[in-house]
């Protein structure tokens, strides 16, 4: 068990501590920090002491020999008879991580019809592909995967398995890691290797306002998922390297607990989460009538409107139009904020758009901390001026 | 049928800021709350005991303060609450988390479905529920929109995929962890809360629960956090001077080459 | 008028013509003023000319006060600042300038993060002790538009569903400074100069003497909005609020901050017969202390309520009310601590089932999630109502929604009500009914389905205000009188008292050129 340790003789009780704990776990208690049991050891509060108070102390575990876990696996996602832009990602991000840790990158592929797909998934980097052909697969159903994901791990030892954080990676991984009663880490946005050759995992956490680094140091393999278009992915030429296929034995499935219905495919809706223009406008377009003039104007651009928050509490607009956490992630190509003071829960629904041009009367307004242009001043007066200025 | 949702307490806010004099974390939120996602999971609940008959169960993992927020679940129509609650619980990560809800579930007996929320707005893993499934060796499903039909031991429901929704049909005891928006959470009535003052709530320590101790708090987790930092953002803003005619000019001009750009691009 | 601040009218201001009356004026030019010294100017250069003046805030009233009648409109929400805060006995105070937002004012003060850059020595000193102060503070009144500026709150004398225990903007205003229409100013501290009897004399900037003679009538025991605020030994700060802009301009306000209880819930209760209600207010009056605000929305607001939600997303969060529900009051505890707050919701529920209630039927707002649903359902109401006449003005645009603002005294609650009633089913017309019923002050909303029921409304609506006005009820209650309501004040006080109003407006307005038009229509020229 590890513990926080706070040393009372050193502690001045300033308080540092406890504001930059992320998950509310200090207090102060006659004058000294305390800890309670919402602590998950990050060591926020270790950086934040200016007396060095406060430490923590990890249990020796005993390590384990885990030498015979080795290489990187990916699996390899496909919909609709197409491998997922994630899986390629992946592969290549692992052909990079492979490098540095100087071993293989395997490819797990279940499906049918896949063995025209081998090309590609060799040329984005895997040095094997384990497949298992059959059509049991096809309803994507995760009890299947299961067994075979678990067989393959028990049979070649993966030392780090990477999904795409997509829907379906979502649901297998986590039951993936109970299953192999090991860790865990969701949405990575870095994977790199440390000095001791261990994955390091970053992650945003609290909607984004927070990034965690995660390793799994004695539980194998290390298993992380990736959200698609997080990483990069390329072709490698390299005739030299080996490439290998190894066809995966049957597994026998018994009592199907889940059964696929149906399924069905749908199309996008148009929302603000594919819209190329979009203006945005938050508490600051200080009236609902106001809105008349920005619809105005986005119809000008051909643009769609999103709302922060506190517009749809009040009522001003529905949810669908709402920009944010809780809301729709956006990706623009241009984001006009108006009146928006920037909440980081909107920051983090915006971070996709290429260009921000944000108009606020406050100058301190956060929302100029990610935007491209800033403009102190009455986003209703300008706005009025720029429809001017574009009708013309 | 025994139905428990399980409930996590988070920040009113997960809004976080850095202080540029110490560098430290701020956090913004001042109050505890509920995961907004786990009152649709508690809707969800008692919307199928409104049908079926039986009992809704709040579970939690989670310091003592925790109690207020299964009163308030069961102020909205849980009939009870079960609180695992120990020193030795801290510090647990998703898969330590996900066994200790499971002994829980044990000490709880012939539970049909377990409902969680998609995931919660701290940790946004999304992962107790599979890890919870697989720790008591039943199915799961993510991502559940709506319950399309429930009996004592099946249920079919429609589940959310990147491209569209699937109807699957699952053999209980299982697992479920529903989306935001699948119903209306109901409000507590006068009753309700008068009710939920007195309910009965159980705390269970690691020994109550026959934890064993190498799979709870950070000793049972496999993950350890070794750090934590704001995200950077982006460079410095150009920042447009001068009068408003002038403000009005640079933002036109803006606009026109950005979308001038676009329409080449296309 | 040449003034670098004024701007000629044109299509970018014509939103400035109207107001939430839905009534559109007319102006030749539009300043948005930033602070006295400006004010001043353009009074001055106004007084000279004989320009007609209109004084705006967020246009957020009901009664077109801010709708113009010709000449300039001096638009005040510039002038947005908080300017300082005091410390006196254990009490604050804020002075803040008219054009402030009352959203901007709650957040600010209920959240203790004011805005100081302005603040002298003294007053940071003030917020110092205010953050230590480890009790809460806020501002009392709370008109369900959260968007008005408080110039405008003071003007019309705003109330809300909190006025039920906290009373009207009055009660909560301790300073003010105004701008007369020849540019002189007058600074007053509540206090200061008191009327003896219906005599007033007090002393502007320029040190001018002053002597009113105020009018005779005696204002109605209800909550009350109609006319100047008028009795014996009056102190003068009340003329001023609630004068609906007529005698001068508010450019800053001095108000107490109230301490906030610990505990706020919010209980909406459910009826399935209307009738009950009245009884279940009276008893709610009688045996409870810890109740803020009583509202009451009928079958058929809930009946609009329904179908909206599901036409607009907006309202579809909210939780669906039953059908069989016929009548909605929402109930608001301020309490010290919970255990009071628990004994306040089992007296409700007694009281409830007493009457032949389920309490079951209530929806309790603890968390600041749920009672922002109550607040959006509360909100959803007259929106949902707005929405449906905005859409029947597509068809013919001469008819607008006709709601009325008149509170009677307790024991003729039950009267009016039915007499409400009774006429709006003889003559089969659609309406909606809400409001302050703790305050035995409804609004009664006709909504016209073509022409002839606007017409038949518009008598109710005045044969109610005979009735009112008999019983000794107020006209207005709340909204003020503007423009739109000036023929029942005449109902209510007669043309001889309104005479001597247009002779106190005269004493500070002797050229009649401030906000024409509002509480009663002058005659250009006309001599009194």
């Amino acid at each position: 068990m590890a513990e926080l340790i706070i040393d009372t003789k050193k502690c001045i009780g300033c308080g540092l501590c406890i504001k930059s704990c992320a998950y509310n776990a200090l207090s102060l208690a006659n004058k000294k920090a305390v800890v309670d049991d919402d602590c998950v050891f990050c060591g926020s509060c270790i950086k934040s002491c200016p007396v060095e108070a406060i430490w923590i102390e990890r249990e020796i575990v005993e390590i384990k020999d885990l030498t015979n876990y080795k290489d990187i696996w990916v699996l390899i996602e496909e919909d609709r008879d197409e491998i997922l832009p994630v899986s390629y990602e992946l592969l290549t991000k692992g052909r990079e991580l492979a490098a540095e840790k100087k071993c293989d990158v395997n490819a797990l592929i279940l499906g049918n019809n896949i063995q025209k797909k081998f090309e590609n998934i060799f040329e984005f980097g895997a040095n094997k592909i384990y497949y298992f052909e059959g059509s049991e697969f096809n309803e994507k159903l995760d009890e299947v995967f299961i067994e075979y994901l678990d067989y393959v791990c028990k049979v070649y030892n993966p030392e780090i398995f990477l999904f795409g954080a997509t829907g379906f990676g979502r649901s297998i991984a986590p039951k993936l890691a109970a299953r192999l009663n090991t860790g865990l880490t969701a949405d990575c946005t870095i994977l790199s290797i440390d000095d001791n050759g261990l994955l390091k995992q970053t992650r945003p956490a609290f909607g984004g306002n927070l990034m965690a680094t995660i390793i799994c140091p004695n539980h194998r393999p290390q298993m992380a998922t990736v959200r698609s278009g997080v990483m990069k992915a390329y072709k490698v030429i390299d005739k030299n390297r080996r490439k290998e296929l190894i066809n995966i034995e049957a597994i026998k499935l018994q009592n199907k607990k889940t059964e696929l219905i149906e399924r069905i495919i749908e199309e996008k809706t148009k929302s603000i989460s594919d819209a190329e223009i979009i203006v945005s406008v938050g508490k600051g377009i200080g009236s609902q009538k106001n809105i008349e003039i920005v619809q105005k104007f986005a119809d000008l651009l051909g643009a769609e409107i999103g709302v922060s928050r506190p517009l749809v509490d009040i009522g001003w607009a529905g949810y669908e139009k709402q920009i944010g956490q809780t809301g729709s992630v956006i990706a623009p190509k241009l984001l006009i904020a108006l009146g928006i003071s920037g909440a980081i829960q909107h920051l983090a629904g915006i971070s996709g758009a290429q260009t921000i041009i944000a108009i606020n009367t406050d100058p301190e307004a956060s929302i100029f901390s990610v935007a491209d242009y800033k403009v102190v001043g009455d986003c209703i007066e300008i706005l009025k001026g720029v429809i001017n200025k574009l009708t013309v | 049928m025994k139905i428990v949702v399980c409930v996590k307490q988070v920040p009113s806010s997960n809004e976080v800021k850095l202080d540029p004099k110490t560098n430290t974390i701020i956090r913004e939120a001042d109050k505890s709350v509920i995961n907004p996602y786990d009152k649709f999971a508690i809707e969800e609940a008692l919307k199928i005991k409104d049908n079926l008959k039986g009992e809704v169960i709040a579970l939690s993992m989670g310091i003592p303060a925790t109690e207020k927020i299964l009163r308030d679940a069961m102020s909205r129509g849980c009939d009870r609450s079960v609180l695992l609650s120990d020193k030795k619980f801290a510090g647990a990560d998703t898969l330590a988390t996900a066994y200790t809800l499971s002994l829980g579930i044990k000490k709880i007996k012939n539970v049909s479905l377990i409902i969680c929320g998609k995931m919660a707005i701290d940790g946004d893993t999304a992962q107790i529920g599979p890890e919870l499934a697989e720790t008591l060796k039943i199915p799961h499903i993510t991502d559940v929109s709506e319950i399309i039909k429930i009996s004592e031991n099946e249920i079919t429901c429609r589940k959310i995929n990147d491209n569209g929704y699937s109807i699957i049909k699952m053999v209980l005891p299982a697992v479920i962890t529903v989306v935001k928006d699948i119903n209306l959470p109901r409000l507590p009535t006068i009753p309700g809360v008068l009710k939920s003052i007195h309910a009965s709530f159980e705390i269970i320590n690691a020994h109550n629960a026959t934890a064993n101790i190498n799979r709870i708090g950070s000793t049972g987790s496999p993950t350890q956090v070794i750090d934590t930092f704001i995200p950077e953002r982006k460079n410095v803003a150009i920042e447009i001077e001068g009068d408003i005619d002038k403000k009005i000019d640079f933002i036109g001009d803006i606009i026109k080459e950005i979308m001038y750009n676009g329409r080449i691009d296309n | 008028m040449q003034n670098r601040l004024i701007n000629k009218m044109n299509e970018n201001f014509a939103e400035y013509l109207r107001d939430e009356s839905r009534v559109c004026g007319n102006a030749d030019s539009i300043s948005f003023p930033k602070d006295e010294e400006s004010i001043i100017n353009i009074v001055k250069d106004a007084y000279n000319k004989n320009i007609l003046l209109t004084i705006q805030g967020a246009r957020t009233g009901l009664a077109a006060g801010a709708v113009p009648n010709g000449g300039h409109i001096i638009n005040l929400s510039k002038m947005d600042k908080i300017i300082s805060m005091k410390n006196v006995d254990e009490e604050y105070y804020l002075t803040v300038q008219p054009g402030l937002i009352l959203s901007n004012l709650i957040e600010e003060v209920e959240n203790k993060k004011i805005c100081i850059e302005n603040f002298s020595k003294e007053s940071k000193k003030a917020y110092v002790k205010f953050l230590a102060d480890k009790n809460k503070y806020f501002f009392a009144p709370d008109p369900t538009e959260k968007t008005a500026t408080l110039g405008g709150m003071v003007a019309c004398n705003a109330s809300g569903a909190k006025s039920y225990l906290y009373g009207s903007t009055r009660n909560h205003v301790t300073g003010l400074k105004i701008v007369f229409i020849d540019g002189d100013k007058l600074s007053i501290q509540r206090g200061v100069y008191k009327a003896r009897g219906r005599r007033l004399s007090f002393f502007t900037s320029e040190n001018k003497k002053i002597e009113l003679k105020l009018p005779k009538y005696e204002m109605p025991t209800t909550k009350n909005a109609s006319g100047y605020f008028i009795e014996d030994n009056m102190d003068l700060i009340d003329l001023f609020i609630g004068s609906d802009g007529t005698l001068g301009i508010i450019t800053e306000i001095e108000i107490k901050l109230k301490k906030r209880p610990n505990i706020i819930w919010g209980v909406n209760c459910f009826f399935e017969k209307e009738d009950i209600v009245i009884e279940f207010v009276q008893e709610v009056k009688k045996q409870m202390n810890c109740i803020a605000a009583i509202e009451f929305f009928d079958k058929n607001a809930l009946e609009i309520l329904r179908k909206q939600r599901e036409n607009s997303s907006g309202f579809s969060k909210l939780p669906s009310v039953r059908k069989e529900m016929e009548a909605s009051i929402y109930l608001e505890i301020h309490a010290d601590d919970e255990e009071k707050a628990i004994e306040a919701l089992k007296n409700i529920g007694e009281i409830m089932k007493e009457l032949g209630n389920s309490d079951e039927n209530t929806w309790v707002g603890r968390t600041d999630e749920d009672k922002n649903k109550l607040l959006l359902f509360r909100h959803a109401v007259p929106e949902s109502v707005n929405m449906l006449i905005d859409s029947r003005r597509k068809d013919n645009s001469k008819i607008t929604k006709l709601g009325t603002d008149m509170a009677v005294k307790s024991k003729d609650f039950r009267y009016i009500f039915n007499l409400y009633k009774k006429d709006l089913m003889k003559y089969n017309l659609e309406y909606a009914i809400w409001g302050h019923i703790g305050d035995n002050h409804l609004h009664v909303n006709i909504l016209p389905r073509d022409i002839n029921d606007f017409e038949i409304g518009k008598i109710l609506y005045k044969n109610w205000a005979d009735k009112v006005s008999e019983i000794g009820g107020a006209v207005s209650a709340e909204h003020g009188i503007g423009k739109i309501k000036t023929e029942f004040l005449k109902i209510m006080y007669g043309e001889e008292h309104i005479n001597e109003m247009v002779k106190l407006k005269k004493y500070f307005d002797s050229k009649e050129l401030l906000s024409i038009g509002n509480m009663f229509k002058i005659e250009k020229g006309s001599k009194y």
